[in-house]
């Protein structure tokens, strides 16, 4: 068995805890997992942003001027950097009524990858062919 | 016999989800399993020393010693544990430190993963 | 997928229990979400209860909140710690903790 699959569901929002911010960095490190893993092992992880959790992809975070911490805006810029797949459960972006507009990007930062703003329908599928859920 | 990998994220105090981590992880190793425990976030804090225990608060010390006696790995991640002051030498002997990769390296090798997110 | 769900909340974890699909589902009470499989709400149990015949609370959070088999649904089986970790083996191949 050469890869396997977790999906890292965010669903908490953003600041009231360190739960979001966890899930990104634990999806972030996937890129040094091999190190302890034999050739051609390979954890693959996508993350899904679902409920309150999508709130933590509206841009413009000020986190690091009143708070003096990395905001969560720049760990999900990091996840696309590092060409993680985030999902985002576009019902729940419009039942809150934002915006594709309002969300962050790397494009800055010269990452390939973007948002991929899906149908809940598409996260379920993410879960099921997971081997394994994490939700955060 | 199965290989289970629980990961932890909520506090000692204030919340009874590390309890139940810590119970599920000596049933399962009673029953045989091969358990791997991940503590992260507030949850380092149960990998330090010298915690006494006062009646109205959950403790830790003395059920993470009987798991490492039981042969559990379990693995603290050391930015969360410094980022609250609790050094190296504050560790419970036996508790390993490590970055987040040994959580998702042990995850490759499981075959339960049951992943206890913090409040 | 076969998926056991951790329901240790009461209130803040239902959405997004309700939505989630399985061709085989359990939800295991534990913590205050021992709730979900005793109270009823203005005379009805719980609807997470209508969602699958695999009904599980933890029998230890049960005593804790000073309740007994008796306050349990009759559709949910009471379990110890060792019962769950059979079912996380034996029952479940992905396991969520809401």
């Amino acid at each position: 068995m050469a890869d396997i699959k977790c999906a890292f569901v965010i669903q908490r929002p953003p600041y009231k805890s360190e739960t979001s911010t966890l899930g990104f960095t634990h999806a972030i490190s996937y890129q040094v997992v091999e190190m302890l893993l034999e050739d051609g092992q390979n954890v693959i992880p996508t993350v899904c942003m679902v409920g309150e959790g999508v709130l933590n992809l509206i841009k413009d975070q000020k986190a690091m001027e009143n708070y003096g911490v990395t905001s969560i805006e720049s760990h999900g810029k990091n996840s696309l950097l590092v060409d993680l797949d985030i999902l985002v459960c576009k019902e729940d972006l419009d039942g809150f009524g934002i915006p594709e507009d309002r969300l962050l990007d790397a494009e800055d930062m010269g990452a390939d990858k973007k948002l991929q703003i899906v149908p809940y329908s598409e996260i379920q599928k993410a879960m099921e062919s997971a081997n394994h859920l994490l939700f955060f | 016999m199965g290989t289970l990998t629980l990961g932890c994220f909520s506090s000692l105090v204030g919340s009874k989800s590390l309890d139940f981590t810590l119970k599920l992880a000596k049933a399962a190793a009673d029953k045989g399993h091969k358990v791997n425990l991940w503590l992260s976030g507030n949850a380092t804090v149960v990998g330090k020393n010298h915690q006494k225990h006062l009646k109205d608060y959950s403790t830790g010390e003395k059920p993470v010693l009987e798991l490492l006696e039981k042969g559990v790995e379990i693995c603290e991640c050391e930015a969360c544990a410094l980022a609250r002051g609790i050094q190296k030498p504050d560790a419970i002997p036996g508790v390993q430190w490590n970055a987040m990769h040994w959580y998702l390296a042990k995850i490759y090798s499981s075959d339960r993963v049951l992943h206890i997110g913090g409040e | 997928m076969k998926l056991g769900v951790f329901v240790n909340d009461y209130k803040s974890t239902v959405d997004t229990v309700e939505r989630l699909k399985a061709d085989k589902l359990g939800l295991i009470f534990v913590q205050n979400g021992v709730y979900h499989a005793t109270l009823k709400v203005n005379g009805k149990p719980c609807p997470l209860l209508d969602k699958t015949a695999n009904l599980y609370a933890l029998a230890e959070d049960l005593a804790t909140r000073g309740l007994t088999d008796a306050d349990v649904d009759k559709r949910v089986k009471v379990v110890t710690y060792s019962d769950v970790v059979d079912l996380i083996f034996n029952d479940y191949e992905q396991l969520a903790w809401l």
